[in-house]
């Protein structure tokens, strides 16, 4: 069967839908991973571990206990000690081990026991499972990976060098656990068209490019007429943004953003990033930096984070009433606007394999780049209705 | 998990192959539309890439954000029907 439709969506654009067969397109999905990604994933600030206290962390099926030794390190070993399954993370630090409050057993970072108080020796085979982790720019990173190897020189996180920098602000940092499996969050490095219609942003170019363990998105957008910014402030007219967003392995993504204003740019970092709980629920991480500038100096710069902080948040509970209402799909059925889910996909599949199964298809170079002159149309048409239809019922613009 | 084969590839144009005007590098390369590119690289092209390589190649957390020789080809190859456009419904519209 062949249908042609030209009344669609009458006075700005006809649409031909062509219709091949009668057949109804079936959704597939195979079961969730049982296996987590191997990668770096970040566990938050790493002040918050630094109290003196043993943290529980859930992450990868498991209960990992975080915590700093005496000789300043942060350490990540699960949770559960050898002897007779007593939970290390209600323990106590002493000195540079983690003690078990069940029975004193004393386990060092690196997973050995090192003390048995009321034994002269420590049985053979007593060591317990313990992750790499790095601390850098203030966050607390640990090393996952099924296979139990070390982390290879050449997948590191990048320097994020604001961080570390008195010209910028402290991290702004938000911590939502969100109940689907992670590869949602991860199908939005290539979703442009959800970026208006679920963020009411404006995305006017969008590009990927996989490489290695490296995916990136480009997008420039401007503002949105019809949506109030973020950043409104009296005659400070928001122009537009651009953004440059890397997913540096599975799990950890750095967002350089410019916003750009009448007159001025405002430098910002921003870093979306999770661990998975378990196969079905994940804690995702949000945490963002700004420039302190001449018209946003000191403290100046530091509300505007938290403002940004706050826009960033809604844009996450935007993404979560989305997915916690959707069901996953295998085989979407994506029109040429649409971004590369499915080389997104074999992409993200390195990381879900041995290392000596990853397949030259997941990691060589792909680019995918679109200038969306035909969805801004569609999207400029919108932006208007909204317009005359907030005055024609007497609302401000 | 088995990754699919995406419905456009098996529906709309094919990944064609073209090699760069200025260094050789061949690469698969399809176009949705005037507007759309996409470049499928393999190591041979990004090893063969001049330009890849006089910027460091994305090491260092810096991402190499594209080829312009390779542009200049893909965008001259399509304009030579070299390689496909599809039809652009909206802008055959527009002229109408």
């Amino acid at each position: 069967m062949h249908v042609e439709r030209t009344d669609l969506l009458k006075g700005w654009v006809n649409v031909t839908v062509e219709v091949d067969n009668d057949e109804v397109r079936t959704i597939e999905a195979e079961a969730v991973p049982t296996r987590f990604a191997r990668g770096w994933h970040c566990l938050g600030l790493s002040e918050k571990f630094k109290d003196g206290k043993p943290h529980t962390v859930r992450a990868f099926g498991q209960k990992l206990v975080v915590f700093q030794s005496g000789d300043g390190k942060l350490n990540v070993l699960d949770a559960y000690c050898r002897h007779m399954g007593g939970d290390l993370s209600q323990g106590t630090i002493k000195g540079n081990e983690i003690a078990c409050p069940f029975h004193d057993w004393r386990w060092g970072g690196d997973g050995r026991c090192t003390e048995i108080p009321y034994s002269r020796r420590v049985p053979r085979r007593a060591r317990t499972a313990a992750w790499p982790t790095l601390d850098q720019d203030g966050m607390l990173f640990l090393w996952n990976d099924p296979e139990g190897n070390p982390p290879p020189a050449e997948v590191t996180i990048p320097r994020i060098e604001g961080a570390t920098s008195d010209g910028w602000t402290d991290w702004v940092w938000n911590e939502t656990v969100v109940h689907t499996n992670c590869r949602e969050v991860i199908d939005n490095v290539v979703d442009m068209a959800h970026f208006f219609y679920v963020h009411n942003s404006f995305p006017t170019f969008f590009k990927n490019v996989f490489e290695g363990h490296v995916a990136t998105q480009y997008m420039n957008g401007t503002a949105r007429a019809d949506m109030t910014q973020h950043a409104k402030d009296g005659a400070l007219k928001m122009l537009g943004n651009t953004s440059v967003a890397s997913y540096y392995g599975p799990s950890f993504m750095i967002d350089d953003l410019t916003y750009h204003y009448e007159g001025m740019d405002v430098q910002a970092v921003l870093l979306n990033c999770h661990y998975p709980i378990d196969a079905n629920s994940f804690v995702l991480h949000s945490g963002i930096i700004v420039e302190r500038s001449e018209k946003f100096p000191g403290e100046a710069a530091d509300e505007m984070a938290r403002t940004m902080s706050k826009y960033i948040l809604s844009g996450f509970n935007q993404d979560v009433e989305i997915w916690r209402n959707k069901t996953r799909i295998d085989n979407p059925l994506l029109c040429e606007e649409d971004g590369p889910v499915y080389q997104l996909r074999r992409w993200y599949e390195q990381f879900y394999v041995d290392v000596a199964d990853v397949t030259p298809e997941m990691v060589e170079r792909f680019e995918f780049e679109l200038d969306t002159s035909r969805p801004i149309e569609a999207w400029k048409k919108e932006v208007e209705q909204n317009l005359a239809r907030r005055a024609a019922e007497g609302q401000p613009a | 998990m088995t990754i699919r084969t995406d419905n456009r590839l098996l529906d709309g144009a094919p990944m064609q192959s073209l090699a760069c005007r200025q260094c050789g590098a061949a690469v698969q390369v399809r176009k949705a539309s005037w507007q759309q590119t996409s470049i499928q690289w393999d190591e041979d092209a990004t090893n063969a890439c001049l330009e890849r390589r006089a910027t460091g190649g994305g090491a260092c957390g810096d991402v190499f954000l594209g080829c312009t020789a390779l542009s200049e080809t893909i965008a001259q190859a399509a304009l030579d029907g070299v390689v496909t456009v599809p039809d652009d419904l909206y802008e055959h519209e527009e002229s109408q």
